[in-house]
């Protein structure tokens, strides 16, 4: 998938350096702003004395294991996105490899995401991390009314975010989907929760519950024909001396980076899946198909016979999650737990749901207009409050958002509305250095520093040279005199690196739009044999440099080359056998009055589309520096 | 009685979900098992090009061959060497400067210096190019190729008095002098509307050569089965000059794998369909072409082609069976197992064959004897694992 890789390592230790500067940083905000909300409420109370709130109705049972659940499940998967292999491995080591079955068309829309995660992998993986904690916070902190509704609907569309673009719409257009390994997707059932979790209060009865298991029981028995379609390669163990389809996925899933016991089990269980495919997959069949009628009958039956076919779903599940899902999050890049630990939570949920929930409290009639405030009336809603007097509801036509009645509504909040509020900025705060570095069409310059380390600071006189340039005219480095000069050196018939520098010099150039003007660039010829202004030429047409009016492609005889490389630092190796000529791929900043002042290494690295924008950004950040302080 | 309607639509409204749940399983599963793609039919349909390993020796036996040593051509861990033969005594003569991961494609006049070209290769899309006047001992570079060379060994050919012919991913270009310029000859399209062409329905161009008499020639594929795309420029007009081919093949696409110039005069090496070879020889004073008989090949690929002195030649199908034709009076003759790696076959005089393998840095020629193959001199080579990639 063209873009989607930046190529790097993703223990690099830079990017990771970075990665955690940016979630402390982030994190010491997170702390800083819930100790202003909490300094900010308790004040508030203490000042204004608003009315206490109201004891909340209590919450179904479904509702609250679904909410909580759910929520410390988004809370875990944003502190697996905390892992240190995230802002390199996420494109390269999850979203390909998720897509890289599916058609072209689904990896076309997940190249997009991918590109983007690589552009700026580091805004991209602390995003990821604030945003699932922030909506995990607060599923768990808002119990009842919109503001809890809303977290649902939060759950719902990131979910969907992580479903398309994550999980390649959970592989269900690739080959190979299977029940047991998580089809279609487990933020599938997150947003299935987060749907629940979202429904208004007048649809809490005993029907909800029906649906959803019958809904889930229609999931089942699917999901055990697809298990049961011959030519799948699910009910043979081995297939001509090789794994069958179940016994490499839980081979697969033996060999990730984990706990021995765990590998152990997942290798037990796939020696005996290799040993007993048809078995294994005939129990699967007859399981999901069974378990799908109960759950599809789970409103009719006798109460034991709901319970058994609950219990038993679960204990399916949770066999499938140890066994064959492997937990899920083992391996450095895992992201969540998988589908089954969802899926059993909805499953508990749907039964719990069968019994008919605790009535509404009544809202006295004075209440209403509280709750339907805009920001923080969803707050004072996640807690009903207590019916102001009267006398301060807002008069006809006065706005309703004075300062004063907004401080006493955030006071007559409860803590969990506050908690939640806090959640909502956890989330913000998360989302905006990834929006805003979105804006930006460029990548950031971390991706080279990784690549090749921070630039080196000098200081010290440019050496002369007078050479030719593409187009046959002398150029000394003292007729560039005024301007800044980005300096480096290119073998005109190189195969990989040069035409890539190349090409981070256009990018430059455009990244330094109208200021491009003040800055020549300037490559001079690294090879010895192929130096003739031909070869220049050649190369400018085939890296699109010809049409750059501050480019300068400099060449002269062997000596003046050889006593430029040698004034620069530079070597330039012939190799024997059809080799590429040996040099050094640097980059050096020349002020505007002859000064050498920044040195780059400027190895392109991998060449994908993120680290070419990214030296680039870096190549511009210099020159503009130089511009700046000469 | 809520009840009883619950009862009596509940059901149905399961059964039309079940329907349609089993319908939307019953398509994943069918998108999930695959199809074999139908690009493989129309690609299995054309046989691949021709293969850039190759040799070529002169009446005295000297030439040069080019094998593919190294490694993993996707880790551009693969290279491409030019060994040139001087009194029976092989030397490494791979011009240095440029990464030859592409390939490498030779042409040279008895009289006159050698030419290499570099195939493009990452994001090199121009061929350099690099002469030599003492037999690829030391090289120098000449004005590149741009666009870059085809990938087919008679993409370069070179003519008396140091004219060139180029075959480029566009057309053909021609230099005067030892590529110290490109002058634009003709393109596939333009060659395909001229009168002589329109039999041949020309798709692409495989190859190059100067007629002894100094006429450019070009090699064309044919849409038009049965015929044979050769054509010659002789004062800015274009000629079909193939030969007329048996009946047998008028259902069959010709491809002409080899073009080249000889002492003698031309020969070509055809291939119809993807069943059967067939070499051509043309004499210097043009007069028609002699075929040789038939090979079936089975099927198997081309993987390597050889010209020798006085009309000869040689292939490796499937890079394990070896084939020698001594010329128009002569026919095909199976080679004794070839010994491991074996890339090439060299001609030399006197009906001499050498198998020449080329595995990692090692590069080894075999000679044909009575006794079967024998090793003789053996080359290690020092290959710049890494560099290019």
């Amino acid at each position: 998938m063209p873009g989607m890789n930046s190529g790097l390592n993703s223990n690099n230790a830079t990017l990771v350096a970075a990665f955690r500067s940016a979630l402390l940083h982030q994190g010491l905000w997170v702390l800083l702003i819930f100790a202003m909300l909490a300094v900010a409420w308790v004040a508030v109370r203490e000042w204004l004395r608003p009315p206490r709130p109201r004891p909340a109705a209590p919450e179904p049972a479904w509702r609250q294991l679904l909410r909580i659940g759910f929520g410390v499940i988004w809370i875990f998967d944003g502190l697996l996105q905390a892992q240190p292999d995230m802002p390199g491995g996420m494109p390269s080591q999850v979203i390909e490899p998720t897509a890289s079955s599916s058609p072209g068309w689904v990896q076309d829309i997940v190249n997009w995401a991918g590109t983007s995660w690589s552009y700026h992998p580091v805004q991209a993986a602390a995003a990821t991390v604030w945003i699932q904690i922030g909506i995990g916070a607060w599923l768990i902190a808002a119990p009842r009314g919109p503001w809890s509704r809303l977290a649902g609907l939060a759950s719902v569309a990131w979910g969907l975010v992580v479903w398309v673009f994550g999980e390649a719409f959970g592989g269900i257009f690739a080959p190979g989907l299977t029940w047991l390994f998580g089809a279609p997707g487990a933020v599938v059932f997150y947003c299935a929760a987060g749907l629940l979790i979202a429904l208004p209060e007048r649809h809490w009865q005993a029907r909800l519950g029906r649906t959803v298991l019958g809904v889930l029981g229609v999931f089942f028995i699917g999901m055990a024909v697809l298990q049961a379609w011959p030519g799948r390669g699910f009910w043979q163990g081995t297939l001509h001396g090789k794994p069958g389809t179940l016994t490499g996925m839980v081979s697969d899933m033996a060999s990730t980076p984990q706990p021995a016991l765990l590998a152990g089990w997942a290798r037990d269980f796939g020696s005996f899946t290799a040993a007993h495919g048809f078995v294994v997959n005939l129990f699967t069949v007859i399981a999901l198909a069974v378990l799908g009628a109960g759950l599809i009958n789970a409103g009719r039956g006798p109460a034991w016979l709901i319970r058994a076919t609950v219990a038993a779903t679960v204990v399916l599940c949770l066999a499938d999650w140890v066994l064959i899902e492997d937990f899920g999050f083992f391996g450095g890049v895992g992201t969540d737990l998988n589908s089954m630990v969802p899926l059993a939570l909805l499953v508990v949920a749907g039964y719990l749901a069968l019994r008919p929930g605790p009535a509404p409290v009544p809202q006295p009639a004075a209440a209403q207009p509280a709750a339907a405030q805009p920001a923080t009336a969803g707050v004072a809603a996640a807690e009903p409050v207590t019916a102001e007097p009267a006398a301060q509801a807002p008069p006809p036509g006065r706005p309703a958002w004075r300062p004063s009645r907004v401080l006493r509504t955030f006071g007559a909040a409860g803590s969990r509305a506050v908690l939640a509020t806090w959640a909502v900025v956890i989330i913000l705060l998360g989302a905006a250095p990834m929006a805003l570095a979105q804006v930006n069409r460029d990548a950031s310059p971390i991706i080279a520093q990784a690549i090749d380390g921070d630039s080196a600071p000098l200081n010290f006189t440019a050496p002369a040279f007078t050479l030719t340039d593409q187009n046959g005219a002398t150029v000394s480095l003292a007729s560039l005199r005024g301007k800044v000069v980005l300096l480096t050196f290119l073998d005109p018939v190189c195969t990989s690196d040069c035409p890539v520098i190349g090409t981070e010099f256009k990018e430059a150039d455009q990244v330094l739009g109208a200021r491009a003007g003040g800055v020549e660039m300037v490559a001079i010829v690294a090879n010895p044999l192929y130096r003739s202004t031909v070869y220049t030429r050649a190369f400018d047409r085939e890296d699109q440099l010809a049409s750059l009016p501050n480019w300068r492609y400099l060449t002269g005889s062997l000596p003046q080359l050889e006593q430029a490389w040698k004034n620069y630092d530079v070597s330039s190796q012939i190799l024997p056998a059809g080799g590429m000529v040996l040099h050094q791929d640097v980059a050096y900043v020349i002020d505007a009055n002859g000064k050498t002042r920044t040195e780059l290494s400027f190895d392109p690295g991998p060449s994908t589309s993120s680290t070419e924008s990214s030296f680039a950004v870096e190549l511009a950040s210099a020159a503009e520096h130089v511009m700046k302080t000469s | 009685m809520r009840t009883r309607v619950t009862k009596a639509r509940v059901p149905k409204a399961r059964l039309a979900v079940l329907a349609a749940t089993a319908a939307t399983v019953a398509l994943a599963a069918g998108c999930g098992s695959g199809a074999p793609a139908a690009t493989a039919t129309t690609s299995a349909a054309r046989p691949a090009r021709p293969p850039l390993a190759a040799s070529f020796a002169g009446r005295a036996g000297a030439g040069w061959t080019i094998v593919q040593m190294g490694g993993s051509a996707t880790q551009e861990d693969n290279f491409w060497q030019m060994f040139y033969r001087q009194a029976s005594t092989w030397r490494l003569a791979t011009p240095a400067g440029v990464a030859d991961n592409g390939g490498l494609v030779v042409t040279g006049t008895p009289a006159g210096p050698l030419l290499t070209g570099f195939l493009p290769s990452q994001d090199l899309t121009f061929s350099p190019l690099a002469t030599s006047t003492n037999s690829g001992a030391t090289w120098s570079a000449a004005s590149p190729v741009d666009p870059g060379l085809a990938d087919v060994p008679d993409a370069l050919a070179a003519g008396p008095g140091g004219r060139l012919i180029a075959l480029t991913s566009g057309g053909a270009e021609l230099s005067q002098r030892l590529g110290a310029s490109w002058t634009h000859l003709i393109t596939a399209k333009a060659l395909a509307a001229t009168p002589a062409a329109r039999a041949c329905q020309v798709t692409g161009l495989t190859g190059a050569a100067f007629s002894p008499a100094g006429v450019p020639m070009l090699a064309a594929t044919c849409a038009r089965p049965g015929v044979a795309g050769l054509f010659a420029e002789t004062n800015g007009t274009w000629h079909a000059t193939g030969p007329r081919l048996p009946a047998a093949f008028s259902k069959e696409n010709i491809d002409v794998l080899r073009l080249a110039a000889t002492g003698s005069g031309m020969v070509a090496l055809l291939r119809a369909g993807t069943g059967t070879l067939l070499a051509g020889w043309m004499a210097s004073n043009g007069a028609a072409w002699t075929l040789s008989p038939p090979l079936r090949t089975g099927g198997r690929r081309v993987t390597s082609t050889a010209v020798g002195p006085g009309w000869s030649m040689g292939i490796i199908l499937n890079a394990a069976d070896g084939l020698t034709l001594s010329g128009p009076a002569g026919s095909w003759r199976r080679l004794p197992a070839l010994p491991r790696w074996s890339a090439t076959l060299a001609l030399g005089s006197s009906g001499q064959v050498d198998a020449l393998a080329a595995h990692g840095a090692t590069f080894t020629d075999w000679r044909l004897g009575a006794a079967g193959w024998t090793s003789g001199q053996t080359i290690h080579i020092t290959i710049p694992y890494g560099s290019s990639s």
